[in-house]
């Protein structure tokens, strides 16, 4: 699965990073590299970019740049879709989640 | 008398890793900003003297990776390759451990005398972050020093750490990270095959080279090429990039990161703990409204709103004082004058030249603290995320955006702005749009004409209109730069969005002291200078004849014998008369005369092009020179410009239109061609470049003159 189809909230394990020579390099050196961890928190209002999670560092890229990216995707996040960091699996309708 | 031993220190570390707060606590006053050679990448240097010795620290670039990619990562490592400064102090932010310590491991890599800073440990301290350094600088070889550059904490400790090194009384012990087998194994192959090599330096760091070698470096790959020992290498790599293939499924440069982010993370689980339950934290909540799907846009055009505002609204009232200064001081200056030529050249030449540029220094400072407090906080890389989908449409990057809606302001501060850029190709197609987004001075320009010709509900409107017209034909341009001439190297938009910082008022009111003095240093000697060249280009040559003529006129009218007051208004006339038949007489006049046959087909006659002429100086001057040339035949006072105009058989809508067009596309002004020059770094672009807006400017008002004569 690529990491542009995944969606806001979702985690997944990066399984191959392909783009051109440059792009692929600063991917991999801010740390998405084969087995790293990622979330999705959001996609630009207008849609195109999108903000991941990798580490604890919020990096930023473009749609055609995270299609290069494979992922495996992990469970996904639900609750969280639109990102108010802090309510995460709180009260729904009343109950603890 | 003692004489001081020099030490030159490297700082080298992360974007926002806090080296620019560093520097400046080191360095204090005492620095000076040049670029690196051959590039236009800011080299800021500075020193200080320290028991003895006088430590020159250079502010590198900041840089995630040292990979032959992007020019700031070329200038560090040829930096330190080649300069071989005393110490290379890493500066590293102790709150994004994992990340920073991927560019320690590649300076480890390249076996200088390093030495770690660790800074923001309050922020660290706060944070509850537990970081065992002793163990950190087993792992790492260097040591390891902990500092709070904001609070100024821990410096004098990393001065002596830095002295000592220097002195070699702290040994570095220059640990090598292990990679994977076959990796390591092709390292070594290649390492002795240079070593072997006879005109290779023996003291070329050949470990390095390998790695580069197998991590496809460009730079490295020339450097190596030309030598005989190459063939072997050739095959070592080949097979390296076989077996790396087959046991790992990957490349040797892939499996070389990897290695490193291992080795990194290993040293993380072993000296750092985080505090246990990270909640979120106040970036994340400020993200959630402020990169929200709905609110994102709105608070991104308030933010930009509120900048445009900060700059010139509040810049207006200082503006229009530094004015008053200067027309003051003109008023004190001119009596004590001998009339005539020495008056003029100071008076309308120098002190309004001088005037001219000085005038633009409040929005230039306020531009400029707004934006490096964007900048800092942490927000500037948010709003490129915002809005990069639109510009990328047009091949621009996000970071354009701020740079353009400035141009709206004034295109001189604009393109200084555009160095938040950081590929060449990104800041050149930004750089080309700026002078289509109509500035400040062009305004007076279409609220006379617009005002003159069109009722007041329309010249609103007819306003807008020009304002869209620019923005439209910008963007095109950047669409046709960047799919013609500027297609390859668009910066990637894989960047990270820093944690949200309040800036200290240190910084940026430092950044904005520089930027104005770069303003006034650079820009100022060229609007200086061209100021005066149209101003000896409106005066020069002159007619005796005109002259004489203006002594006997005035002989005549002293001589008839009417009332004073309308003596006075017949002098009045007299002089204007004289004054415009000067100015059609000046090299000005003839150069408007001159351009008449190729401006007639806009509607233009010699007296449109003489204040086109002159409106490279400035483009307000453009009403100016229209108020001086059309105001022949009239008496002065007696009419304002618009009615002149109106009245003007020469003038029509038509003619106003397209002459609002011309001024809005053509050449914006000398000041601003001269800072294009210097950002782009050649005259050639350039001037290509003020081909092209003459000709769009050409065709654009051509067309709008054409479709207004049919239509009106």
């Amino acid at each position: 699965m690529k990491l542009s189809e995944l969606k806001a909230g979702d985690r997944a394990e990066v399984t191959s990073v392909a783009a051109e020579p440059a792009v692929r390099r600063r991917l991999m050196d801010l740390g998405l590299v084969r087995g790293t961890e990622l979330k999705v928190l959001r996609f630009a209002p207008l849609g195109d970019p999108i903000e991941v999670n990798c580490n604890g560092m919020l990096l930023t890229m473009r749609r055609n740049e995270a299609e290069g990216i494979t992922v495996h995707i992990l469970a996904g996040d639900e609750g969280h879709q639109h990102g108010w960091p802090g309510f995460r699996r709180r009260h729904r309708f009343g109950k603890r989640a | 008398m003692s004489q001081h031993k020099t030490i030159t220190v490297a700082l080298a570390g992360n974007p926002n890793a806090g080296k620019s707060s560093l520097f400046n606590a080191l360095t204090g006053a005492h620095q000076r900003v040049g670029n690196f050679p051959g590039v236009t990448i800011e080299k800021h240097e500075g020193y200080l003297d320290y028991r003895g010795y006088r430590i020159t620290v250079v502010d590198l670039p900041g840089t995630y990776s040292l990979t032959p990619y992007s020019p700031e990562e070329i200038v560090t490592r040829r930096f330190i390759i080649d300069e071989k400064p005393d110490v290379v102090v890493n500066v590293v932010e102790g709150t994004n451990l994992e990340r920073n310590l991927m560019l320690t491991v590649q300076l480890m890599e390249m076996e200088v005398d390093l030495l770690v800073a660790l800074n923001m440990m309050d922020e660290v301290e706060e944070k509850g972050i537990s970081i065992d350094l002793d163990q950190l600088e087993r792992l790492f070889g260097s040591h390891i020093v902990p500092i709070s550059a904001r609070n100024r904490k821990g410096l004098d400790e990393l001065l002596d750490h830095i002295v000592s090194v220097s002195e070699g009384r702290i040994e570095i012990r220059k640990n090598k990270i292990t990679f994977s087998a076959e990796v390591e194994k092709a390292i070594d192959k290649i390492a002795v095959l240079l070593a072997h090599e006879r005109e290779l330096d023996a003291a070329a760091n050949h470990r390095w080279l390998a790695i580069k070698l197998l991590e496809n470096d460009r730079e490295v790959y020339t450097q190596v090429q030309k030598y005989p020992v190459w063939v072997k290498i050739e095959l070592a790599l080949q097979e390296a990039i076989t077996e790396c293939g087959i046991l790992h499924s990957t490349d040797p440069e892939a499996l070389i990161t990897e290695d490193r982010h291992a080795f990194v993370r290993g040293a993380m689980q072993e000296c750092v703990r985080l505090p246990k339950a990270a909640r979120a934290s106040a970036s994340d909540y400020i993200d959630a409204v402020v990169l929200n799907r709905v609110l994102g846009l709105p608070v991104f055009f308030l933010v930009v709103w509120a900048i445009f505002q900060l700059t010139f609204t509040l810049g207006k009232p200082l503006m229009e004082a530094l004015a008053y200064a200067f027309g003051l001081l003109s008023e004190t200056v001119a009596p004590h004058l001998p009339a005539g030529m020495v008056r003029s050249i100071f008076v309308d030449g120098v002190i309004s030249g001088v005037g001219s540029v000085v005038v633009f220094l409040p929005n230039i400072v306020l531009l400029f603290m707004g934006l490096s407090f964007l900048e800092a906080s942490g927000y500037m890389a948010r709003a490129a995320f915002v809005i990069d989908k639109v510009m990328h449409r047009f091949g621009l990057h996000g970071k354009s955006f701020i740079p353009m809606i400035t141009g709206f302001g004034c295109s001189i501060p604009a393109i200084m702005a555009t160095r938040t850029l950081k590929s060449r190709s990104d800041r050149l197609a930004t750089i080309m749009t700026i002078p289509f987004m109509s500035c400040g001075a062009k305004l007076p320009v279409y609220v006379l004409l617009a005002g003159a010709f069109f009722p007041p509900a329309m010249a609103a409107n007819v306003m807008f209109g020009i304002y869209l017209l620019g923005i439209m034909i910008g963007l095109w341009t950047a669409w046709l730069l960047k799919s013609t001439v500027l297609k390859s190297d668009s910066e990637p938009f894989v960047m990270e969005l820093p944690p949200y910082r309040w800036p200290t008022l240190t910084s940026v009111v430092f950044q904005a002291r520089m930027k104005a003095v770069m303003y006034l240093k650079k820009a100022g000697t060229l609007i200086l200078g061209a100021v005066i060249v149209i101003w000896a280009a409106s005066n020069f040559p002159r007619s005796s004849a005109l002259d004489a003529e203006l002594v006997q006129e005035k002989a005549k009218i002293e001589a008839t014998a009417v009332a004073p007051e309308l003596k006075a208004e017949q002098l009045q006339t007299l002089e204007a008369r004289i004054e415009a038949s000067q100015l059609e007489y000046s090299l000005a006049g003839r150069s408007g005369k001159l351009l008449e046959p190729l401006i007639r087909p806009l509607g233009f006659d010699w007296r449109i092009g003489i204040s086109l002429v002159t409106g490279l100086a400035a483009k307000e001057v453009v009403v100016s020179t229209l108020g001086t040339i059309f105001s022949i035949g009239h008496a002065a006072g007696e009419t304002s410009l618009s009615q002149i105009l109106r009245s003007d058989p020469g003038f029509s809508k038509a003619t106003a239109l397209s002459l609002m067009v011309f001024v809005l596309l053509y050449i914006p002004c000398v000041a601003s061609v001269g800072v294009m020059k210097k950002e782009v770094g050649a005259w050639k672009p350039v001037l290509l470049y003020s081909v092209y807006v003459l000709a769009v400017a050409w065709i654009a008002s051509f067309i709008t003159y054409r479709l207004a004569l049919l239509w009106m």
